[in-house]
Formats: structure tokens, sequence, C-alpha cells
């Protein structure tokens, strides 16, 4: 169960949405993509794609500003 | 005192309404809620960018430069105003409409506890602000308005123009997705 | 809808997905925010008791923008989004959620305009019904483009800056730029084609009742068209 970062601190939106679905086909089934991110857009339209497509998904505020989504793949 | 405040920062009600993201569509009726009362309080829907082209002419006039031949502000019946410039920015309600715009978003930014200043990253980042404010401020000129003040107000003003800048909105966004994926990400 | 904050490593975290130790210990410890909200707050108070002992009208906009500003940030509501995700991502909810704002807005500006009308006074807002020309086209290609690339509309770009977005302040001052540009250059595009366009206001041609159900049922039509689009990007995806 292989455990990927994707830094997306500091991009615009929809950067990190686009790079979080490039990467998760890399990922094996239960694999976990682990998405460092700073836009409150993708706070809310990562969790949304991620459940949409089926995978578990939590949020982790890890500082003012600044969240972790940590999205299981599922499928 | 930050006890207290921390305490807020776990209440249930304080997550609900000010913490948490809220849904779309509470944001649909909200910002609509409010349009409908600023048609009827200012006789005029909501709209941003025409303010831009002022402020644009009060920093003109700053550096010595004068609008009084242009047709956009000196004709009858366009959306700029001589008069408005002379009354000057502390006196134009548009002004502080943007402005409360960014102090609101602000205002929920921090009592969410979710601020931070977010520098600029690249140049390629520098490059798609710069081209980006260009373009949309001479396409709301040319367009009469944004995608609040053409599209938005102008759809809900059952006016053509806000559908038919609307569908070209579509296009532009589909352009502009495929350079940002070739050159900016 | 986000979960709550884990502050503790994983270990044990029923239900929730297992993942190697990360050590938030190390980690700032996380400012409180809130009074610095409450500040801001105050500062808005004040500007509202300020700017209604002068104009009672500047007050009412300070206080709509704060409304305004809020209400997107807290939504996270992005008309770039609603444009730009059908095609990027294949995502539909902000569009579909933008088609709702028009629909209810539709609703209360028809109301409005008519009972204008009815009661004999001038119809409020008409300003805004402007010619359909090539600059019209032209004007919503540019836009569209430009805020894709900057990563926010007009309302976003403000809401960003609020939000502490260095690329949007920056975006924003080539906006006042770009609009300076286009007052420029407005008085060339009026003569050349603005002025063989038509202003098309929808109840001249539909009538009241008939504009507005017009109106409503197209805008039922793209919001079915975009739950489809959704769903068939994701089923797309899982083959």
């Amino acid at each position: 169960m292989a455990e990927v970062e994707l830094d997306c601190m500091g991009e615009a939106c929809p950067i990190p949405l686009v790079k979080a679905q490039k990467k998760i086909e890399e990922l094996a089934v239960s694999d976990i993509l682990i998405v460092h991110i700073d836009h409150s857009c993708a706070m809310k339209n990562l969790p949304e794609w991620a459940r949409e497509a089926g995978h578990n998904v939590e949020i982790e505020e890890i500082d003012d500003g600044e969240w972790d989504v940590i999205i299981e793949k599922v499928k | 005192m930050s006890n207290l405040f921390d305490r807020v920062k776990k209440h249930p009600y304080y997550l609900a309404f000010l913490k948490d993201a809220w849904p779309y569509i509470t944001g649909a009726v909200l910002l609509s809620v409010f349009q409908i009362v600023t048609l009827a309080v200012t006789g005029n829907p909501w709209g941003v960018s025409a303010v831009f082209a002022n402020w644009g002419a009060w920093l003109y006039k700053l550096a010595g430069g004068v609008v009084d031949k242009w047709y956009y502000f000196a004709g009858e019946g366009t959306p700029g105003s001589l008069a408005l410039l002379e009354r000057g920015i502390l006196k134009d309600p548009g002004t502080w409409r943007n402005v409360g715009i960014i102090v609101g978003a602000l205002f929920a930014t921090l009592i969410a506890s979710g601020f931070k200043f977010k520098k600029i990253k690249s140049w390629r980042q520098v490059i798609a602000a710069v081209l980006g404010g260009l373009l949309m401020g001479y396409g709301a000129r040319i367009g009469f308005g944004c995608n609040i003040g053409a599209f938005y107000s102008g759809i809900a003003s059952l006016s053509l123009s806000g559908w038919v800048f609307g569908a070209f909105l579509f296009v532009g966004a589909i352009i502009g997705s495929k350079l940002l994926v070739k050159y900016f990400m | 809808m986000s979960d709550t904050p884990a502050t503790a490593p994983d270990a044990g975290t029923s239900g929730g997905i297992r993942r190697s130790l990360r050590s938030t210990s190390t980690r700032k410890k996380k400012k409180n925010q809130i009074p610095m909200g409450l500040a801001v707050l105050a500062v808005i108070v004040i500007g509202v008791v300020l700017l209604a002992a002068g104009s009672p009208l500047l007050a009412f906009f300070w206080l709509t923008g704060n409304i305004f500003g809020f209400v997107l940030q807290r939504t996270r509501f992005c008309f770039t989004a609603a444009m730009r995700d059908p095609y990027l991502t294949g995502g539909t909810s902000l569009a579909k959620a933008v088609l709702v704002a028009l629909a209810v807005t539709s609703i209360g500006f028809v109301a409005i305009k008519y009972g204008a009308q009815a009661q004999g006074l001038p119809i409020p807002g008409q300003s805004f019904v402007v010619p359909v020309s090539l600059a019209t086209v032209v004007g919503g290609i540019m836009f569209g483009i430009g805020m894709v690339i900057s990563g926010g509309c007009a309302s976003g770009t403000l809401m960003r800056v609020g939000e502490g977005f260095g690329m949007q302040i920056l975006s924003l001052f080539f906006f006042v730029v770009g609009s300076f540009w286009g007052a420029h250059d407005f008085g060339w595009w009026k003569l050349n084609f603005i002025v063989r366009g038509k202003a098309i206001f929808l109840p001249d041609i539909f009538g009241w009742l008939g504009a507005i159900v017009v109106q409503l049922a197209v805008i039922a039509c793209l919001w079915i068209a975009a739950d489809k689009w959704a769903k068939h990007k994701s089923a797309a995806e899982h083959q």
C-alpha cells in the first residue's frame, strides 16, 4: 500500500485537481495519494471529484490556509 | 482570552456557519438574493468590471493624463462618465462595492482561521496573471461587462447579449484551458 | 463536506484512512485568526456607519460588496470553474450552481421590471440590455481565455485578493490596465461593430411571461445537459 505525496502548494486553480487526476492513474488500488494544497477552491473540488470517482477521501487542516487531501484509491 | 477563541474554534455552530465551506447551491441562492436586492435598491444589477476602467482613469490622471476626449467617458449613454470621474474615487459607489468584496472575502477567510499569503511561485504564474488580467480587462469593456455584469446580470436582465456573451465565455474558457495545460502547468 | 481535522497521528482512527505515522508535533502551532477576523468585521461595520452618515447609497454598496465577498469565499463559488471544469476536469457542480443563480435572479429581476412597467414607472436596469455585435463575441472569448489562465474572473479575482493570493493582486492590476485600454478602444468598437448591433430585450419578443418561461426552460435544459455530461465523464473514467 504505497503512499504518494503531491505538492501543490502555491498552485493556481485548477492545477491541484488536474495534477491529482493524472497522478491517481499511476497508483494501484488501495494506494494513498496525499495532496498538499493551500488553495481554498481545491479544498472543495478535490474531495468532490475524488468522492464522485468512488475513492475514500479525508481532509486534514495542517495550518491556517493549508490542507492535506488524503485520497485512498478504491477502484 | 485566547482560550475563549480556541473553544469557539471547536464549537459546532462556529464550524457550520463560519468555518466549513457552504454548498454551492447556498451560494447561488444568496448571490441571487443580493442581486435582486441590488436591483431593487440601486436601480441597476451588480457589476464589477466597469469600476476598473475608472480606476485606470484616476491612475492616468495622477500621471498627468486626461481622458476628456475619449468616447468611452465623454459620450452620451456610454458606460463611462466624466461626471463620475470628477466626483472622485471616494464618491464612486462601484469602488466601495469592489473593495467591499475584497474585505468581505478577507473577513470570511480570517474568521475561519484560513488566511495565508500565497506568494507568486514562478514566472509562468506572472505571465498568466499579466496576460489574463489584460484579456479580462479589455474583453470586459468591449463586451459591456464581465462574468458578473455582462453574463450574470445580463442574462438575469433578460437581455440576449448575456446569453451570447456567456456562450463565448465558454468558448474562451475551452481555449484558455488548452493554453493552461500546455503552457502554464 | 469536510471532515473535522485530525490532530493525532493516524493510529487507531476508526474508519479513517490508514497512513504512515506523520509527526504533527513538529508542525507550527496554528494561530487562531478569529480575533483578526473580528477586527476586520469592526472595520466593515464602522465603514457602514461612517458612509451612511454622508451617503446611504455608498454605505449600501460597501455593505453589499462585503456580503458578496463573504458569500463567494464561504461557498467557494467560482464562475471561472463553472465554465472551465466541464471541459478540463469533467465536473459540472459549479456550472449547475451558476444555472440556479441565473434562474433565481431572473425570476426576481423580471418581477421588479414588470412591476415597474405595470405601474407606469421607468424599468430599472435596462442599461444592462446591450447591443449584440462582434464586440460581444470577441469580448466573451477574450474574457473567457483571460479568466481561465489567470485563475479567476472579475469577482473571483477580487475574492482571491482578499484571500491573500499574490497572483491575483498582479492579475487585478493588469485587469485595471486592460480595462483602461479597452475603454480607450471602445470608441473604435462602437463605431465599427456595436452600432450595427441590436439590443434585444427578451420580453419584447416573447412578452413578459413568455420571456421568463423561455429563459427558465433553456436554463433547465442546460442543467440537464450538465448533469448528463458529468455522469458521462465519470463513466468514461472507469472503463
